[in-house]
């Protein structure tokens, strides 16, 4: 059966951008920690540290505690697979060039997924400090996903479609539309820093195991365990911020320039992402319900606002 | 029974005349000595001779003893009667039951092989967890053991066990000479090292009755200063980093740095080490102080700024690690965190060597980490002033001080500073030019427990911000 032209097209675009979002996540931390470094005065390690992280911790011994289990040495594999299937999900041309269920339910369910597998590890790790952050992020996992589903009904209002495809071109350039648009880009904003783990949130870069989240759950893996955890956090971070610039952002009716686009679009968003961490200090972990709930206060004021004058 | 009654009694009403205590410790000849500060700089002891190794315990009604009570336990084996939690504090389960390193001039014994572990005080209860925290951390910082009550993210208690290494700093300087023990002294803490030199200085001029030249004073007040402000320094960089302020702290601590290198150049030690009598400042060296004391106020004041304008940072720090006034008093607090809760003492006020200067006191109030926060910020300042006017003072004499003390010292004295973890003292027993009995008793160790009272009711994830706002010296607590 010939698929036609613009599948074939689709199909191509669509695994040179998932090969590239593999390929480019740790860049792209490196980016924003880079920015970070000038910001603080200092000169900071190569924007190519992470792969040289990765290649060392490959090669270093891998420890695992005595009083851990299989959990704790699975998990890494779990999170850095949930991830590269939220990559498949994405529409790097796009649109998705395959018809079988791509649902956005089931993006929200393997980010939830990865979360599970981290707060398992955490636990599973028998440090004295994994529970605690496996706590937390479960804890907070617990607002992130309504704020996910609050700034995603607005996608589905528009489009009907529980699908991830991008809004209709043009519909943000509408002046009545740029409030909600606004709404929704802020309120997205702000569950991806929950989500990723990025300040005012949680602090990836802090040695302060008392005050940590994400990386108290890490803190016991060592070598190759280590390197898959860090490579799943950096494809996370590709992915839910090209999910972003996929629902809000603009799309190019030319598969190729789209996902030229997109990666342009991360790197500049890394850049922007250190940046705003350097001006920003971690919230109190009890306002952390508190900052969650604007963003789903966001997206709820948006479907609002469009709701109310019977649709666009 | 008389006598007890009097040794209790004598020490409450010095605590409520306003005096502060000093010293508190034992010697090989069953004594128990305490040395007291008058208001109006004047020390005065008191004595009492233990019977049958036990002595009354102040501790119920002068809760600011307890450690130095457990103390003496720990080293001499004299029993605190009455002590409400006498629990080993230097003490480890590995010294043999009959060693007590200060009573005795005792070899090292055999160290028993069990695990190190003193006994924790903990909450018990439905739904608490014992977290433990170190010895070993995970930035680069000392020995210290926390074990943490807490419920969910609140901590209910906390047992810190400090004192993790032994280091025999009182026992090494016992038999030597002024001479030789200087460097010694000069080591016992990396942050507060001018104190510390300037106490054992000054109760060895006391016991020579030798008058301080007016340009030495200046020298020293020098040094202590630029101390202070590098301390402060490192502290207020600190801070940030406990909410993830990154940008403060690396460039606090940058400017901190570009200070310590300017002091090795002009002292000779990046940690002042013995730079009270090696590192006298030069003519050349005044000139290069100055123009170094001007470019730190220059990004002093960019740095201010940077901080001053992030409310987020202010907002973490309100309301946090609070210390409430009457509990630093009844705890002899010293330093940034007695002030911080609006008790307007600084023993500089008391020293003579700052007679000719005023010192100014911060009016701060709250007690929270905010008002740690904001009394370093204003001490900073000050100390910049200070120093501008030692350096005017200094101008034309540059004579050094070639002082030997004589060989055949004799007496037991007491030397006092405001350093910059608080006050700083040590009693100095000597005969005939050999140290007797040496005694440390530094801000740090009188801050400790209150650093464990205001942890208590704080959320977990707080600990870091209200510790750094402390920022408590691990090594003056190795005995």
């Amino acid at each position: 059966m010939w698929m036609g032209w613009l599948t074939v097209e689709l199909w191509g675009v669509q695994i040179v951008g998932m090969a590239l979002a593999v390929l480019l996540a740790p860049l792209y931390v490196g980016i924003a920690q880079t920015v970070k470094a000038r910001m603080q005065g200092r000169q900071g390690p190569s924007i190519w540290q992470g792969y040289w992280t990765l290649s060392k911790l490959w090669r270093k011994e891998t420890l695992v505690p005595e009083f851990s289990s299989w959990v704790m040495q699975m998990a890494p594999a779990v999170t850095f697979g949930a991830m590269a299937v939220v990559v498949v999900y994405i529409p790097w041309g796009g649109s998705v060039p395959f018809n079988w269920p791509h649902d956005v339910l089931t993006v929200f369910f393997l980010l939830a997924l990865e979360r599970f597998w981290v707060g398992l590890a955490g636990l599973d790790s028998a440090g004295t400090f994994g529970g605690l952050g496996a706590s937390r992020i479960l804890t907070l996992g617990s607002g992130i996903e309504p704020a996910l589903f609050a700034v995603f009904g607005l996608l589905w209002y528009l489009t009907g479609r529980t699908e991830i495809v991008p809004i209709a071109p043009g519909w943000w350039r509408h002046s009545l539309n740029i409030l909600p648009w606004g709404l929704a880009v802020v309120g997205y904003v702000f569950v991806a820093m929950a989500e990723l783990g990025r300040l005012p949130v949680d602090n990836p870069d802090t040695h302060l195991e008392l005050t940590m989240m994400h990386e108290a759950t890490v803190l016991e893996y060592s070598g190759r365990f280590l390197a898959q955890s860090q490579a799943a956090v950096a494809l996370k971070f590709t992915a839910v911020i090209a999910l972003g610039w996929v629902w809000l952002g603009p799309t190019l009716a030319s598969p190729w320039w789209n996902l030229l686009l997109r990666i342009g679009e991360l790197a500049v968003t890394s850049a922007l992402l250190g940046w705003f961490e350097s001006r920003t200090v971690k919230l109190r972990y009890l306002r952390l319900p508190a900052y969650l709930s604007i963003a789903i206060g966001m997206g709820m004021l948006a479907v609002y606002l469009v709701a109310s004058r019977g649709g666009y | 029974m008389v006598e007890n009654e009097r040794w209790i009694r004598v020490h409450v009403e010095r605590k409520r005349a306003g005096e502060q205590l000093l010293s508190l410790t034992g010697d090989r000849e069953r004594r128990i000595r305490s040395h007291w500060l008058l208001p109006d700089g004047r020390i005065e002891a008191e004595s009492l001779i233990c019977e049958e190794g036990r002595f009354p315990s102040l501790s119920v009604s002068l809760p600011e003893v307890a450690w130095d009570e457990r103390e003496i336990h720990d080293m001499f084996g004299y029993v605190p009667e009455g002590h409400p939690d006498l629990r080993p504090l230097v003490r480890t389960p590995r010294w043999p039951d009959s060693f007590y390193p200060l009573k005795e001039r005792v070899a090292a014994p055999q160290w028993l092989d069990v695990e190190p572990d003193n006994p924790a005080k903990v909450v018990e209860g439905e739904g608490m967890t014992v977290m433990k925290v170190g010895p070993t951390h995970a930035g680069i910082i000392e020995s210290g053991h926390f074990v943490f009550s807490i419920m969910g993210e609140n901590i209910l208690h906390l047992d810190a066990h400090l004192f993790q290494n032994h280091r025999g700093v009182e026992k090494t300087l016992e038999g030597l000479t002024v001479t030789d023990a200087r460097p010694f002294v000069s080591r016992i803490c990396g942050a507060d090292t001018v104190s510390h030199q300037y106490n054992f200085v000054s109760a060895v001029e006391q016991l020579t009755g030798r008058e301080v030249p007016e340009a030495v004073a200046w020298q020293r007040v020098l040094l202590l200063e630029s101390e202070r402000i590098l301390s402060h320094l490192n502290d207020l960089a600190q801070i940030p980093a406990g909410v993830g302020f990154t940008v403060a702290h690396q460039r606090g601590l940058a400017m901190k740095e570009v200070w310590q290198q300017e002091l090795a150049a002009v002292f000779g030690h990046r940690f002042l080490f013995d730079a009270m009598n090696q590192g006298q400042i030069t003519m050349s060296g005044k000139e290069r102080f100055l123009t170094a004391l001007s470019s730190l106020e220059r990004e002093w004041g960019k740095w201010r700024k940077l901080v001053d304008r992030q409310r987020g940072f202010h907002d973490r720090m309100r309301g946090v690690g609070v210390v409430r006034r009457e509990d630093a008093d009844q705890l002899g607090a010293v330093g940034v965190a007695l002030r911080a809760t609006g008790i307007r003492l600084d023993v500089r006020a008391q020293m003579p060597l700052y007679r000719h200067v005023q010192i100014a006191i911060p009016h701060v109030s709250g007690g929270d980490v905010e008002a740690r926060f904001q009394v370093r910020l204003q001490e900073v300042e000050n100390s910049f002033r200070l120093l501008r006017t030692a350096l005017e003072q200094l101008r034309k004499d540059a004579t050094r001080d070639d002082w030997q003390p004589p060989v055949d010292v004799t007496g037991e004295a007491v030397g006092y500073s405001e350093s910059p973890h608080g006050l700083n003292a040590h009693v100095l027993q000597i005969k005939n030019g050999r140290i007797e009995r040496y005694h440390v008793r530094s801000g740090a160790y009188r801050n400790w427990p209150v650093l464990a009272l205001a942890v208590a009711g704080n959320a977990v994830a707080d600990f870091p911000l209200i510790n750094k706002s402390f920022e408590l010296c691990y090594s003056c607590a190795d005995r």
